[in-house]
């Protein structure tokens, strides 16, 4: 029993508080350095002329804000594609969901330049048919974990070639193919942020309510049926709100890749499998995550900034193989 | 009780079962026989809405069954599918809560009176020792007894079990048959399906027998019904099974062993 009913509070509130860490530090540090004294400063006074004032509020805010919930949206889309397909291989990566959103919104700037509030509607449409295409594949095909995973990464090929022919023929898109690939969070703005993030919020909060079917779903759908679940409504909502996540996500930070996959992973490792823990813990640690690899990627080779998905890749990776490898049994996914 | 009526199951457009009508009488345990592949578990699945019925009706206590939201039929029959597929990671007593899916709100939150049930469930079962192991850590016949309680958990009065003893060693059978008499006792309808003619003949009140197991143009249907002592004096069993059985007597009954 890794964390008994009376911890749960204690975990969430742990988790929390790093939260709060994390963004604090990401607000403070950077390419300059501010003292915790000086953030506060600025923060509550309301000269907005100071070099300080500008970094603080136009430039670090809304980049620790959509770190964090990009953290929070990806490793809850991880959460509850791993539950509906059950699959442990399942993220909004290797399922090809990124892929989808991402083409989407290379088709909503080739199409409608001038308008970015549609990015994260054309990302989510894109999300939702790569989702739909994978379920529908491996429902026709043997369904089995490694034909989900097959369908996933050929889904995922497809988009990706998508992006780079558009962004091949048309030369006029603004975006760095390279940092958009890896995902990065640089040059947010509020006002970029404010759809996208409230989406994610709301796709969080109404998944919390779907926490129990996910579990039950985890038991297969025989058990499942016999138990009176719509099994496959609850299947395509459960997509649906992971294409959400995901989806917005997309639209602003790119095809951040390992934390859908990683975070869940290390919340099992850390707090067993029930979704009604997994899917708030998930999202606490995303965000946490996806903040600390940001921060790494503007610190640690500063003047330059690597983007915070190859951040990802370089701690998430080696951290997620020392769980594997340390795992002492029992504690497996549905696999 | 409940009453298939000209039921028919396709799968992928071949006929599987045609024309079945059967019923099962309330309060009793009811023990489908047949050999493999014979379609038992199509027929169960009729239940649980995983066979898709293309034909015909089924009703309980004269209500039409298949109508029923899939919530209000966990609430009336709690199903417990035969194939393991997935071993979950959770510990006991969280999967004997699931027993109570069908009766928990929007918020799914649990009250007193589910957690009694839940708690019953696992003493009954004799699992309550294990509540705080993973699944996935304990034995096939424990496992087994597990997913009995959470049947149970879901606290309807027509249990339907699908091979049930498949994964318990000969004690951890009879047990788990005593069991069910006590159930009996207790007024619930029990049907399930057993591949031990022994066991089958012995706890049945009635017994169902499906045979002609290569599938026909018209599907596969069932040999006989009715009380055990009958389809043995009928020789149903026999015929269907390629066997011949031997009768023992003592004090305690009748026992019949099967060649």
């Amino acid at each position: 029993m890794p964390f008994m009913k009376k911890n749960n509070f204690l975990t969430i509130l742990l988790l929390f508080l790093l939260l709060i860490a994390c963004s604090c530090a990401g607000i403070a540090f950077g390419s300059v350095s501010l003292s915790p004294g000086n953030v506060v400063k600025v923060l509550f006074s309301t000269d907005s002329s100071s070099t300080a004032s500008t970094l603080v509020r136009t430039v670090r805010s809304p980049r620790v804000l959509g770190g964090l919930f990009a953290g929070m949206g990806l490793a809850c889309a991880g959460v509850i594609l791993q539950g509906v397909m059950n699959n442990s291989l399942a993220s909004p990566n290797t399922i090809g969901i990124n892929s989808g959103s991402g083409f989407g919104v290379m088709l909503a700037l080739l199409l409608f330049p001038q308008k970015t509030g549609l990015l994260p509607v054309f990302a989510f449409c894109g999300a939702l048919t790569a989702a739909l295409l994978v379920f529908l594949l491996a429902y026709l095909g043997d369904s089995s974990r490694t034909t989900i995973v097959l369908a996933g990464i050929t889904i995922s090929s497809f988009f990706n070639a998508g992006i780079n022919t558009v962004k091949i023929l048309d030369t006029e898109i603004t975006v760095n193919l390279t940092s958009f690939m890896a995902g990065s969070l640089s040059g947010l703005t509020m006002k970029k942020l404010l759809l996208p993030c409230g989406c994610v919020l709301l796709a969080f909060c109404l998944s919390l309510f779907f926490a129990r079917s996910l579990n039950i779903l985890g038991l297969g759908d025989d058990i499942a049926r016999s138990l009176g679940m719509r099994v496959f409504l609850t299947r395509f909502t459960l997509l649906a709100l992971a294409s959400i996540l995901a989806g917005c996500v997309v639209s602003y930070a790119g095809l951040l890749s390992f934390v859908g996959l990683v975070v869940p992973h290390i919340c099992r490792h850390l707090f067993g499998n029930d979704a009604r823990l997994l899917l708030p813990c998930s999202a606490l640690l995303g965000g946490s995550f996806v903040l600390m690899c940001d921060l790494a990627g503007r610190v640690l080779f500063a003047p330059f900034e690597l983007p915070a998905g190859i951040l990802m890749a370089f701690i998430g990776g080696p951290f997620f193989l020392y769980l594997l490898l340390k795992k002492k049994g029992g504690r497996r996914v549905h696999a | 009780m409940l009453e298939y009526r000209h039921v028919s199951v396709s799968c992928q457009r071949t006929p599987v079962l045609e024309d079945i009508s059967v019923s099962f009488p309330a309060g009793k345990i009811t023990v489908i026989v047949g050999p493999n592949g014979c379609g038992k578990t199509t027929l169960l699945q009729c239940l649980n809405g995983v066979s898709q019925v293309t034909g015909g009706s089924i009703f309980l206590k004269g209500q039409d069954y298949l109508k029923l939201s899939p919530r209000e039929r966990a609430r009336t029959l709690s199903f417990l599918p035969q194939v393991r597929t997935i071993i979950p990671a959770l510990p006991v007593k969280t999967l004997v809560e699931h027993g109570r899916f069908p009766y928990l709100g929007f918020a799914r939150k649990k009250s007193p009176k589910d957690m009694a049930i839940v708690r019953h469930a696992m003493e009954f079962a004799q699992v309550s020792e294990y509540a705080h192991q993973y699944v996935d850590t304990l034995s096939g016949g424990v496992r087994q007894r597990v997913f009995f309680a959470m049947a149970l958990a879901q606290d309807c009065n027509l249990m339907v079990l699908d091979e049930p003893t498949t994964y318990l060693d000969l004690p951890g059978q009879k047990e788990f048959l005593h069991m069910l008499e006590i159930l009996r006792e207790e007024g619930k309808t029990i049907i399930l399906t057993l591949h031990d003619l022994n066991h089958a003949v012995r706890i049945a009140d009635q017994l169902v027998v499906m045979g002609a197991c290569t599938p026909t143009p018209q599907g596969r249907k069932i040999a006989a019904w009715g009380a055990p002592g009958d389809c043995l004096k009928r020789h149903i069993l026999e015929e269907v099974f390629h066997t011949k059985y031997k009768k023992f007597e003592d004090q305690e009954g009748a026992y019949y062993f099967f060649i």
